[in-house]
């Protein structure tokens, strides 16, 4: 297998590459890869893949994508060149469970059944900005979540009341912030709860800092190593990722396509959506990536749904499912606000897809985040309920598209909604949410009910 | 549609050039500004019409999602193409004069994505574009604005940690006597409008599309 040390040569000695030629390159590859291999939506909109045959084309298709162009290097304008061998041995060598944690709260991240079986494995939160007088307290809410197997931590613009801005200082927010989770799990009675460090910032030192088994990640815990959009690499990170090798933390990444990018429509999505996560794993070995095809008009929360990007996503995790092993999840990112109808409708529509797609569920946060305006515990605890209540209901592809499709119409013309910061919608002391809120979810709880959801 | 003191012909010609920018035909569109300049048709009513109207049409098939951002590169190639054919002849004094952008991630950021679509829009807008990458000092943007005087410079930030250098770079303005040569422009994923008035930016954009609206109004470019 391809190590770390051959890639960052290799970061070093390829063929250099002026960016806005990989960047048209890239498009124009997978333009000709997407005729070439007849990826298409069907006639009519459906929002889980039925063909059984696409997914195998679709993944030829990214095969092809990365053994032409490769992984463009940032930080040196280099084409990291790989040969299929090398990616075939990567995708051979992928592991399909990933352990984290320790005694009680140890647990295995595992590659899930396409159409459901087993309940998902789950992060509750975070990657979404609070400060600092709340984080350990939010930490500590969604900790007590009894379904959790990991956490993530959060970026913050102030600590010790300071405006963090330059290396030092980030640093130091860095550690504050592995700690702030260290000690939101033990408040929680989840001492060896893993905890995954969310970057700050993606200079090298700042994803390093935090190794520290007392106060900071330890072997068991995890980091978030994101290759960048269009199949882009830092040397940063690599750095990150050769260290954490060695010292033992699992690696995720953030590796959905951006369709309306470079990569093209919804079907290039498709392509590059494949071939991400298995870059990531050759460049950074990340093990466990939130994976799809989002949109650049619903990721700006400018609308709510965009036709056949669900499509694309069961495309890309069918795909990686079956010919990949990738362990995946699927990052929840609903257009409205917390403490919105529409942001728990969102959310059980992507919880549902999820586990239909074969993915586990990650930190369910509002698209635009601002600080302390991404996510409650509540909207985590919907995810999970709704993602239990689909497991147990056995749903197939066509009855998840059928119900998808019925909540879909339900919501039919609704603009994305701001939403209300998570003081202003949930009591952290007293963990649940006001009043208001809670009511909102029961409306809408009652809503999916009536659509053919039974909850357990 | 331009008004009436146009003969036919010449309006044909126009919309031509500005259907085959929108359809990305360089051959085609190139032929028909050589076209437009051997009719003696005035070039800079081509300027402002045919390739001001598919910025429009291009803008808004990225904005129902018809097209994607590689197509506003390609557009903003051809139009760069095609100006310069009209501009054959041209005094330079007389040439329209575009806008001038410096565009970047700031310091410590290396996210590209929002940049690249707000800085490919501007251009396919009519703004001249100077992208300068990610991880952008202060002092690297400042500069740059002054070579190229510019008239706008926009600060993009997708890290809550690296928005204080949008602010770096107006304070910077600021104490070297420049805040008053450059409008702002910030943006970003965790940016918000009150961010941009705390920090004393001259505007905010939501996203790419929102971002050329914003800038086309400070400068009466609508």
């Amino acid at each position: 297998m391809i190590s770390l040390l051959e890639i960052a040569e290799r970061t070093q000695t390829g063929e250099k590459v002026v960016e806005k030629d990989w960047d048209m390159d890239l498009y124009r590859t997978i333009t000709g890869l997407v005729e070439k291999y007849d990826l298409k939506h069907p006639a009519d909109h459906c929002f889980i893949n039925q063909d059984d045959d696409l997914p195998q084309r679709a993944f030829e298709a990214a095969l092809e994508c990365l053994t032409e162009l490769g992984i463009f290097c940032i930080t040196t304008g280099r084409r990291v060149r790989l040969c299929r061998d090398e990616i075939l041995t990567i995708i051979r060598e992928t592991p399909s469970e990933i352990p984290m944690g320790q005694g009680k709260d140890r647990r295995i991240w595992k590659k899930q059944k396409l159409e459901g079986g087993d309940p998902v494995n789950i992060c509750p939160g975070h990657h979404t900005p609070f400060t600092e007088d709340l984080a350990s307290l939010v930490v500590k809410n969604f900790a007590q979540i009894p379904r959790t197997d990991f956490l993530e931590g959060f970026n913050f613009s102030q600590v010790d009341g300071r405006e963090i801005i330059g290396p030092p200082m980030e640093v130091y927010a860095s550690r504050r912030q592995a700690a702030w989770l260290r000690e939101g799990v033990r408040k929680a009675g989840r001492p060896g709860l893993a905890i995954v460090y969310y970057p700050i910032n993606t200079r090298a030192e700042d994803l390093i800092c935090v190794m520290d088994p007392e106060h900071g990640l330890r072997k068991t815990d995890g980091i978030l190593l994101s290759l960048l959009p269009d199949l882009k690499m830092e040397q940063d990170m690599l750095s990150a990722a050769i260290v954490y090798d060695e010292y033992g933390c699992f690696k995720i990444s953030g590796s959905f396509a951006i369709a309306g990018g470079f990569c093209g429509g919804i079907e290039g999505a498709i392509v590059e959506g494949i071939a991400k996560p298995i870059a990531a794993m050759i460049a950074y070995r990340d093990t466990i990536h939130y994976t799809g095809v989002e949109h650049i008009h619903s990721l700006n929360g400018r609308q709510v749904l965009t036709p056949w990007v669900n499509w694309a996503r069961s495309v890309v995790n069918q795909a990686l499912n079956r010919y990949a092993k990738t362990v995946t999840m699927r990052w929840v990112i609903p257009t409205s606000g917390s403490g919105t109808d529409l942001n728990l409708i969102e959310i059980a529509m992507q919880s549902i897809e999820a586990v239909v797609n074969g993915m586990n569920l990650y930190a369910p946060r509002h698209c635009r985040t601002t600080t302390n305006r991404g996510q409650t515990p509540l909207e985590a605890e919907w995810m999970i309920e709704v993602a239990d209540a689909t497991t147990g209901a056995g749903l197939d592809r066509a009855g998840a598209d059928d119900l998808l499709t019925r909540l879909a119409q339900s919501i039919d013309g609704r603009k994305p909604e701001k939403g209300y910061a998570i003081t202003e919608c949930y009591d952290l002391v007293q963990h649940r949410p006001v009043p208001a809120y809670d009511q909102v979810y029961r409306e809408v709880k009652a809503h999916l009910g009536d659509s053919g959801i039974s909850f357990l | 549609m331009i008004s009436a003191d146009i003969p036919t012909e010449h309006q044909e010609l126009l919309d031509q050039l500005k259907d085959m920018i929108v359809a990305i035909d360089s051959a085609g569109a190139c032929r028909t500004a050589e076209r437009i300049v051997a009719e003696k048709i005035d070039p800079m009513r081509a300027i402002k019409y045919s390739i001001a109207e598919a910025a429009l049409a291009i803008g808004h098939k990225f904005d129902t999602g018809e097209c994607f951002l590689p197509h506003l590169v390609m557009v903003g190639d051809l139009m760069d193409q095609v100006t310069m054919i009209l501009e054959v002849g041209i005094p330079q004094e007389d040439c329209l004069k575009k806008k001038v952008v410096v565009i970047g991630a700031v310091q410590g950021d290396m996210h590209s994505v929002g940049k690249n679509l707000v800085g490919t829009m501007l251009r396919s807008g009519g703004f001249e574009v100077h992208d300068l990458g990610v991880d952008v000092p202060s002092a690297t943007f400042i500069q740059k604005a002054k070579d190229v005087k510019a008239d706008l410079i926009a600060l993009s930030s997708l890290l809550t940690t690296t928005m204080p250098y949008q602010r770096e770079v107006i304070d910077d303005l600021v104490s070297m006597g420049l805040r008053h040569k450059f409008k702002v422009i910030i943006g970003g994923g965790p940016v918000t409008s009150e961010y941009a008035v705390e920090i004393g930016a001259d505007a905010y954009g939501k996203d790419a599309v929102d971002a050329l609206v914003v800038a086309k109004k400070m400068f009466g470019m609508e």
